[in-house]
């Protein structure tokens, strides 16, 4: 069976700067994948790239097994791709509902006017999963910072993805609500779905993933299991080199 | 009901049903300059129905809808190849060339404008300006309103979430052309009279600046923008009415609407009317309200 | 022979159009705003001067000297321009927000163009008022061919104004620093420059220019009412698109053309139909060749 997710020697360069070099990876089915590297190292490119928000200079992208060469970002999401976002990208003057019922948009023709059955109800269940019914109806933008940030991976699930990228799903959230956030993706990955995290918090990340891929400097240093990842020195090199060390960055 | 009141009823609600074809597209992030041009469109259409070719009202004004959305729609997919300052522009540049095709159009009176016979009534112009209001509100809560509000608030997630940029774009600004045609030919009927000169970059200008006043996060924001716009300078006659000495300010009715312009847009730039505005007002909002 | 007087006409008026147009395109490309005031700063220049000259009832009929009125009429338009600066511009939000908010300063401009035209009519009403000058007639004529003095004037100093404006931003300090804003405001205030004191200037040179372009305009055609800048704008804003957004010498050939191309559909085929050639044309420039015939400068983004 195909990854969820492969990046097959994937380059892009911004003016002069190259932001990702030579750079492969594979996502298996029903993994829970972290990417995680000091600042800078490219990490939310590689998102962006994944989402289609970027096209890469070189190298393929395959999702499943579709090249996502031609496929622009819009219709990513056809191919069961979801994702968050490093700084929320909730529409801020739509309620929490309405935020997340566009998880659904895709399902039906861009200008169907209507729903259909349910939606409203899907949407507040999965609200509700989440602990956060009692928002339900709040415009997103007078809601706290650590609501909006699930309230947007809620709006990701209800897409009903095969994969779901997080681009640092714990930043800014407090220890309750991390264990929340842990505890709603374990409940989505029990159900089979491919989750690819970036992360910086590495208490979270050891806690969840089973599979970490390390960048530098839009380079690949490690790639493998939780347990190796504390040990190798190109990793430890990168990180104890800035000011985080490995393992411990908050 | 006196004939300055109805004059006044009529005026408010054709400024309503004007401002909803600007706000339509604004909805969707575009800002239209040129509302004057499907004004026009609509407006002469209809009038050169029913005055040149005896057609019922009845059909003649959702034919000058009609025809106004018809041309929105071709100049939507070049229009929306541009973007910010260049839209605006390009929008303006579209009215000031249907202005310039209308005045030189065969039969329709050129520079002397149009006059027709014709005549909607108070009530009809009022049931269609509460017709489209209770028609944008519909229009907004359903999956293509909830589109057109993510497109507002952010673009490219929308996009990542399947919304099809284009096409709602297409749409908003075609149904705002319907709706501004529409506007044109109640306009034109009502007043028994229109012209391209005196339907020109300032209706424009004045439309736009009275929507945007009102606000674009929600459905209730262009209508009152229209209510400031229409009903200030008569609130300040009346004033001046009362109390003489306040005269400077009855003919200074376009300043007071212009300063207001300037001080909402430092102070409260997302209008009037806001989202969160009209959630507080029903109870619904974040900072301590009824919700635990 | 008609047709080359008319081909002059077309430049004549091209002049000032060609001035207006560098004020749009200065503003747009140096601090990204399409300054809707601009037809406002026109006109107040203009109508100040004729209200201080000329004799009669009304408001400020001072019955002054022609020199001093006018440049009072420079300095009121100039003391605006600032007063847009203070209440618009600083406000310019350049955060991420959604579209509609992108265009304050466009908005707030529009605000301050009603404001200015009716505080003109309120005070000298809506009529079409007489501009005249001293000296009887400012044409010159040669060989048969009549040449407006003061539209060449205007087009001679637009162009050495625009001259002198590259200089300025090219070779001195100054204009380095005009040129840092146009990039990246935030930027250029990290690096030491004081774009609160910078900002300011380039509002000075726009009243300046919009002021010296409405009394040219006043001499010229001898007629100034408050709504005298809007059909000039206009077509200055046209101008502005065909010579490329932000940059000042498409400006001033932009404005020559659209000049030309009015003055010509109207001899050719009447006063009517002169919209559509010049905005049918703009529109196409608009959406196939957005950079305009010659190119958008790359001074600034050239949004709003």
């Amino acid at each position: 069976m195909a990854d969820a997710l492969r990046l097959e020697s994937v380059s892009k360069a911004f003016g002069g700067l190259q932001v990702i070099e030579d750079l492969s990876f594979a996502v298996p089915v029903g993994s829970r994948t972290a990417l995680i590297g000091p600042n800078g190292a490219g990490k939310t490119t590689v998102f962006n790239l994944i989402s289609g928000v970027y096209v890469p200079d070189s190298g393929r992208i395959l999702i499943g097994d579709h090249d996502t060469a031609n496929v622009s970002a819009a219709r990513r999401i056809g191919l069961g791709l979801a994702r968050s976002f490093q700084n929320i990208r909730v529409m801020p003057h739509l309620s929490a509902v309405e935020n997340v019922m566009l998880g659904e948009h895709h399902r039906r023709h861009p200008l169907a006017a209507a729903w259909g059955r349910g939606a409203t109800e899907r949407a507040r269940a999965a609200l509700a999963d989440a602990g956060l019914d009692a928002y339900d109806g709040m415009v997103v933008s007078e809601l706290p910072y650590g609501i909006q940030k699930r309230i947007e991976v809620v709006r990701a699930l209800l897409a009903e993805p095969s994969m779901l990228l997080l681009d640092e799903p714990a930043a800014g959230l407090n220890g309750a609500e991390t264990d929340e956030l842990r505890k709603l993706l374990e409940g989505v990955s029990a159900r089979g779905v491919t989750i690819l995290v970036v992360e910086h918090d590495m208490p979270f990340v050891h806690s969840f993933c089973n599979h970490v891929v390390v960048l530098n400097f839009g380079r690949k240093i490690y790639d493998g299991d939780n347990e190796g990842v504390r040990r190798d020195p190109a990793v430890l090199e990168a990180y104890l080199g800035s000011s985080a060390g490995a393992g411990d960055a908050a | 009901m006196s004939g300055y009141l109805e004059g006044l009823i009529a005026v408010l609600s054709i400024n309503i049903i004007i401002a909803y074809s600007v706000y339509l597209p604004a909805a969707a992030g575009l800002l239209n300059l040129g509302s004057a041009g499907f004004v026009l469109l609509g407006a002469y259409t209809a009038g050169a129905l029913t005055s040149l070719h005896g057609v019922p009202l009845l059909l003649a004004v959702p034919a000058g809808g009609l025809m106004a959305a018809a041309v929105a729609f071709a100049v939507s997919f070049p229009i929306l190849r541009t973007r910010g300052v260049y839209m605006v522009l390009a929008t303006f540049a579209f009215a000031e060339v249907v202005g310039g095709v209308l005045l030189n159009w065969p039969g329709l009176g050129g520079a002397a404008g149009l006059s027709v016979i014709a005549w909607p009534g108070l009530g009809a112009v009022v049931a269609v300006s509460v017709a489209v209001v209770a028609g944008a509100a519909w229009l907004m809560s359903t999956r293509f309103g909830l589109s057109v509000r993510a497109i507002h608030d952010d673009e490219s997630v929308a996009r990542l979430f399947g919304v099809d940029l284009r096409a709602t774009q297409v749409a908003a600004f075609t149904l705002g052309g319907f709706v501004g045609g529409v506007g044109g030919a109640l306009l034109v009927h009502q007043f028994n009279f229109i012209d391209v000169q005196g339907t020109g970059v300032l209706f424009s200008i004045y439309v736009l600046l009275y929507v945007l006043m009102g606000g674009t996060q929600t459905v209730w924001g262009p209508v009152s923008g229209a209510l400031f716009f229409t009903l200030v300078p008569e609130l300040l006659r009346y004033l001046a009415s009362l109390d003489p000495s306040l005269k400077p300010l009855e003919s200074g009715r376009f300043i007071v609407f212009g300063v207001a312009v300037v001080m909402l847009m430092i102070w409260r730039p997302q209008g009037l009317i806001t989202r969160t505005m009209i959630e507080r007002a029903l109870g619904r909002s974040g900072s301590g309200a009824s919700r635990g | 022979m008609l047709l080359i007087q008319q081909l002059i006409n077309g430049l004549m008026l091209g002049g000032i159009l060609a001035f207006v147009a560098v004020a749009f395109t200065l503003t747009i490309g140096m601090l990204n705003f399409l300054n809707f005031t601009i037809p406002a700063l026109f006109m107040v220049a203009a109508m100040l001067g004729w209200a201080l000259i000329t004799p009669g009832a009304h408001p400020l009929a001072l019955g002054m000297h022609w020199l001093p009125a006018l440049a009072l009429g420079v300095v009121a338009a100039v003391l605006g321009s600032l007063l847009i600066e203070r209440f618009t511009y600083r406000y310019m939000k350049t955060r991420y927000g959604d579209a509609t908010e992108h265009a304050l300063p466009l908005v707030s401009s529009l605000g301050f163009l009603i404001v200015f035209e009716h505080l003109a009519m309120s005070l000298w009403g809506g009529d079409p008022q007489r501009f005249e000058l001293p000296f009887r007639n400012t044409d010159l004529t040669i060989a048969g061919f009549v040449i407006g003095l003061p539209q060449l004037f205007a087009l001679f100093l637009a162009i050495t104004l625009v001259a002198a404006l590259q200089t300025l931003l090219s070779r001195t300090r100054i204009g380095r620093a005009l040129r840092a804003i146009a990039e990246n405001p935030d930027a250029a205030t990290l690096m030491g420059v004081e774009v609160q004191r910078l900002v300011p200037l380039v509002f000075v040179i726009t009243g300046v220019l919009s002021a010296l372009a409405g009394i040219l305009y006043a001499v010229s055609y001898g007629t100034v009412t408050p709504f005298m800048g809007d059909a000039v704008a206009t077509d200055a804003i046209a101008g502005m698109v065909l010579g490329g957004l932000g940059n000042v010498w498409g400006a001033i050939a932009g404005g020559l053309l659209v000049g030309l191309v009015k003055v010509l559909a109207i001899s050719f085929f009447g006063a009517e139909i002169e919209k559509i050639p010049v905005w049918g044309l703009l529109l196409v420039i608009l959406v196939f060749r957005p950079s305009g015939l010659f190119g958008a400068s790359r001074i600034g983004k050239g949004k709003f």
